[in-house]
């Protein structure tokens, strides 16, 4: 099994390929030298999108057919003049559908219907009635969490930190909060559906109502859609982390657990993943090669994916530019052998 | 028309066929710079911010000027002059 994983960083983006036995990787790069790499797909045909930015020229979208050759979109994401807006970053990108939708900060949601060449802000969402309550958190207004439903791409799940998630059930002509059973950590006046700090969506592909959600006050899950949300977090270690990614096939899901909002640190320094086999009912560490002590550095919500090879791979960094592979499902971990800069995303862009 | 080459920091010579010079020709300060963002449009978005001005952290001197300072870009620009864009020393 061949596996390219795209690695975004604060200095460029990095491609790691392993051929085989997922254990040997070389490293390439850096892609987009000296700009943070914020956010990477690639679409089904192989486009390759990334949101890219600079903390003194601003953010874009760059996309390659071939990973070599790359362009910038001219006709990006971008504000209507007047609504007093700034695009500080792309936080997401989703090209899996037909229509593609990216997120971004200050918070909001374009699509595109021809792969990533042209970006229209989708007004329904972006100025929506609640908006006048959307308030940022530690990370900034963003809108980072973009899942669809892989059968019926018209319903749309979003999630934005310190607002909450919203559906779309009509190709996001329309959204509704879907926050019922979350705590809410910044109350509205005015909006009392919105507040809540989501900070990482899982959706079961053969059942998109099945939702998990890393949420700043703990884990959660849904299996309506979104209508109602329980917790589900016996057996990690803290209520607190970011990332949150299923494999496909045996629906295990991962998580890397930090020690609550203050610190956001491993807890005791000891760098932990922990897996559900049971969707999400109870989650067990399976740490095997991770640093049991001395590591103090945080992961950050878009730097953990896996593979959906069977056993499936699974793979992050971190915040000191660390990166972690384990080839069979979480049992064991190494280390690359390659100091990163900060780790900001981390996606499996080819697995065959 | 007057010749005038604008000089670019390294991390925007990727959107400027590799280069570090563009030549233009132009009588304004402001027609330097857009002519810069019609030979390569992928420089508007990194030196404009949403209202049309210069980024915050981005500087451009008109030989040894700082635009910022002007009142004005409609500044007429001189066969050799030269517009040196480039980041803003803001922390360190």
């Amino acid at each position: 099994m061949t596996v390219q994983l795209l690695i975004g960083t604060d200095k460029g983006g990095f491609i790691a390929t392993s051929n085989g036995s997922r254990t040997n990787w070389t490293i390439d790069g850096p892609l987009f030298k000296g700009w943070k790499v914020t956010a990477t797909t690639r679409d089904p045909q192989g486009r390759v999108l990334l949101g890219t930015s600079s903390s003194v020229y601003g953010p874009a979208v760059q996309i390659s057919d071939d990973l070599k050759n790359w362009k910038q979109v001219e006709e990006g994401p971008k504000w209507p003049e007047g609504v007093g807006r700034k695009l500080n970053q792309i936080w997401t990108i989703n090209a899996g559908h037909d229509r593609y939708y990216l997120g971004v900060d200050e918070a909001g949601l374009f699509s595109s219907d021809d792969r990533g060449e042209t970006w229209q802000p989708v007004d329904a969402l972006n100025e929506h009635a609640t908006r006048s309550g959307w308030q940022p958190g530690a990370g900034g207004l963003c809108l980072h969490a973009i899942k669809i439903d892989p059968k019926n791409p018209d319903r749309i799940w979003i999630g934005i930190s310190a607002v909450g998630v919203f559906r779309s059930d009509d190709g996001a002509k329309t959204w509704t909060p879907k926050n019922n059973g979350v705590p809410i950590v910044l109350e509205d006046k005015q909006h009392k559906d919105i507040g809540c700090c989501v900070h990482g969506l899982a959706m079961d592909p053969d059942d998109a109502d099945l939702i998990y959600r890393r949420e700043h006050v703990g884990m959660f899950r849904t299996s309506d859609g979104g209508e109602n949300w329980q917790r589900n977090e016996q057996g990690l270690s803290s209520w607190f982390g970011f990332p949150i990614s299923m494999d496909r096939n045996t629906k295990n899901l991962f998580c890397v657990p930090l020690e609550s909002d203050e610190y956001r640190l491993p807890s005791n320094g000891k760098l932990e993943v922990f897996r559900s086999m049971d969707n999400g009912d109870t989650w067990q560490s399976v740490s095997n090669g991770l640093p049991s002590e001395h590591s103090y550095a945080g992961v950050l919500r878009g730097a953990m994916d896996v593979d959906h090879g069977s056993p499936c791979g699974v793979y992050f960094g971190n915040t000191s530019g660390e990166m972690y592979t384990s080839a069979d499902a979480g049992e064991h971990w190494t280390k690359l052998p390659i100091t990163l800069p900060r780790i900001m995303s981390v996606d499996v862009i080819s697995a065959d | 028309m007057a010749h005038v080459t604008i000089e670019l920091p390294t991390l925007l010579h990727r959107f400027a066929d590799d280069q570090s010079t563009v030549a233009v020709e132009a009588d304004s300060l402001r027609g330097a710079l857009g002519q810069l963002t019609a030979k390569h449009p992928a420089m508007q978005v990194h030196l404009f911010d949403e209202s049309g001005s210069l980024r915050e952290h981005v500087l451009c001197f008109h030989n040894d000027t700082n635009t910022r300072w002007m009142d004005t870009p409609d500044v007429p620009v001189g066969d050799g002059d030269r517009l040196t864009i480039m980041q803003a020393v803001s922390g360190g």
